[in-house]
């Protein structure tokens, strides 16, 4: 009975995952090898996968910087308000993502006072890398600051404010003691920002119309030539976004197996 | 507020710790393993028969429903007249249901050709994106309602009192291409790569300069760069450029006749010798060219009037035909009218035209 049961979990929970796994099912067995070949070997279809990793690059370290004191503020509670400043993060992570495109144009459009404050050095936040990169800090901002939370909120004050009786500066305790514990997580809650980044269209397609990056590239092929030649760039922008965030998986898995003895 | 407080507590992926130490503490016995997926599977069960319940459920309605449903794929300039307008529209006059696809016609008519999507109803700009799908899918088409482009301007804009003075025949039509070249103008367009839109705007430009003799590099002034770029920072989703105008983040901008009608967008209507919008002037519209680059290939483009096209796709179907017939009606054509298009004669290229269809043609 138990041995029967065990397999009907293991049955019950592959259907599940087929069917989460349907769409890239699906991708894989739409595509032919030719239309990869044709589409991925036509001039310039390498740039906005080149323009894709760059813009993420970016967005990953801006993330990293603004990103990571606001989660560690907001795991410590040591925030007038939490609650406040929790919605707020929420907002965005609620708003569709075409939503925020067109909101962004109020923030950040040409006759807008950044947009017009950008212009006098050159600088234009539509229609640029610039915008590409700010579009999808609002789209994957969210997913990195409520996981690195979660990863923050898992690392035992007690532990910090036992290096902080020894003599620690805040700082050497955030790298000797928080930044270590909490790095599984902080290194899922980045991945899941870089797959999210990679991926982002609806504030993109809005505001960073150009450079063109892989999402819409897949959509721009699509209107041009039609579905069998966008499916492979679906297919590139799986294979690159997908690595970071499964060998932050392995290793986030390994160290907590580590941790544990 | 509850729902925060869950979300404060979430271990949502950066700390599975507590997920698996839970795990190591409290493995579930076998029955309550069995318990679980026996519940996952009632559960998907239940939701299945939810979903095979009410697609079978019959009519609520007293009188029964013609069966079928007109499939139509259309261009993405008449979204909103269709959507919104006409296929209640058509819903309500003749029962039947209504799906739709949109896209430029271009799109539309490769997803056609390879399979990928199935309407029985194709409503294209031009009709040379019919017969690409001849006679495999169809045989003919039916010539039936006109567009034409504008240049639709922000109001708050630092030109609109110039806009107006245009728009209003004050200032001669010639200024708007001067204006349009002023440093630091703000114009949006779209992509001439894979929008009709995009194309016919150049087109225009091309036409303006022939019409009214301007300098030779009046429309690469205008438009930032070579013509035919897709890279130019004037170039906005379709989706995205009418949006980018009303926030006020624009000067003017390329529109259809039908779509600055419907978003209430002020405009300049241009003449028709270079509006695109007159199928006599097919031949001086011809004349205006633009090559733009797809899937890395060089592909010229030509000038054509911007009309609407219907036609049939694959065995008619009674859905389909009473779709067709009503675009062609008294009441399709008021509600096309009423949207900001040029109604034209019905004219039919091709032959095989279904008998219901050539009965409202009157032939």
């Amino acid at each position: 009975m138990r041995y029967a049961s065990g397999w009907l979990g293991v049955a019950g929970t592959g259907i599940v995952w087929l069917i989460l796994l349907g769409p890239v099912i699906a991708l894989l067995t739409h595509l032919s090898w030719s239309s990869i070949v044709s589409s991925l070997t036509a001039p310039g279809a390498w740039q906005p996968l080149i323009v894709s990793v760059e813009s993420g690059l970016v967005t990953l370290a801006v993330l990293v910087v603004f990103g990571t004191p606001l989660a560690r503020a907001l795991a410590r509670g040591t925030l007038p308000f939490p609650r406040v400043w929790e919605i707020g993060v929420l907002a965005s992570l609620l708003l569709p993502p075409l939503v925020i495109g067109l909101l962004l144009i109020f923030m950040v459009g040409p006759f807008t006072w950044i947009g017009q404050l950008l212009g006098h050095f050159n600088i234009y936040a539509v229609n640029t890398f610039l915008a590409l990169v700010i579009a999808e800090i609002y789209e994957s901002a969210p997913y990195y600051v409520l996981g690195a939370q979660a990863a923050f909120a898992s690392v035992d004050p007690r532990l910090e404010q036992q290096a902080a009786l020894l003599g620690d500066r805040p700082v050497r305790v955030f790298r000797r003691v928080t930044a270590p514990l909490a790095a599984p997580g902080l290194a899922m809650a980045l991945a899941v920002a870089w797959a999210r980044a990679m991926g982002a269209f609806g504030a993109v397609v809005i505001i960073a119309y150009h450079p063109y990056g892989l999402p819409l590239q897949i959509w721009t092929t699509l209107q041009e030539t039609g579905l069998p030649s966008a499916l492979p760039f679906a297919l590139v922008l799986l294979a690159v976004a997908l690595p970071l965030p499964i060998a932050a998986y392995i290793w986030s898995a390994r160290a907590r197996r580590r941790r544990r003895g | 507020m509850s729902c925060l407080l869950a979300l404060r507590n979430w271990q949502w992926l950066g700390s599975w710790d507590m997920t698996l130490m839970q795990g190591s503490r409290r493995v579930p016995s076998g029955s309550r393993r069995l318990h679980y997926t026996l519940a996952a599977i009632a559960c998907l069960a239940l939701a299945a028969a939810g979903c095979s319940s009410s697609s079978s459920s019959p009519p609520s309605s007293k009188k029964a429903a013609p069966v079928g449903e007109a499939k139509v794929a259309y261009a993405s300039s008449i979204e909103y007249l269709n959507e919104k307008v006409f296929a209640p529209a058509f819903t309500k006059a003749t029962g039947y249901k209504y799906t739709d696809w949109v896209n430029s016609s271009g799109a539309l008519e490769s997803d056609i050709a390879a399979g990928e999507i199935s309407p029985n109803v194709f409503e294209s700009v031009g009709g040379d994106n019919i017969t690409p799908l001849e006679p495999k899918f169809t045989k003919w088409y039916i010539q039936y309602a006109g567009n034409a482009i504008v240049v639709a301007y922000n109001p708050k804009s630092k030109y609109a009192s110039q806009f107006e003075a245009i728009a209003s025949g004050k200032d001669p039509l010639k200024d708007l291409f001067t204006l349009m070249q002023t440093p630091g103008f703000k114009l949006g367009r779209t992509d001439p790569a894979i929008d009709p839109q995009g194309r016919s705007f150049i087109y225009m430009l091309e036409l303006a300069q022939l019409e009214y003799h301007l300098p030779a590099d009046t429309v690469t002034k205008i438009l930032g760069g070579p013509a035919g770029s897709s890279t130019s920072s004037q170039i906005y989703s379709e989706s995205s450029l009418d949006t980018v105008l009303q926030a006020d983040e624009l000067d003017a901008s390329s529109a259809y006749l039908n779509q600055a009608i419907e978003l209430h967008l002020p405009y300049i209507a241009l003449p028709s010798d270079i509006n695109l919008g007159d199928f006599a002037d097919a031949t001086l519209y011809g004349q205006a060219h633009v090559t733009v680059t797809i899937s890395g290939q060089k592909v010229m483009k030509t000038g054509s009037p911007l009309v609407l096209c219907i036609t049939i796709i694959g065995k008619p179907t009674p859905a389909a035909e009473a779709f067709v017939k009503y675009v062609l009606s008294p009441a399709g054509r008021a509600i096309y009218a009423a949207g900001g298009l040029r109604l034209l004669p019905p004219t039919v290229y091709g032959t095989g035209v279904p008998a219901s269809v050539k009965s409202e043609l009157g032939s």
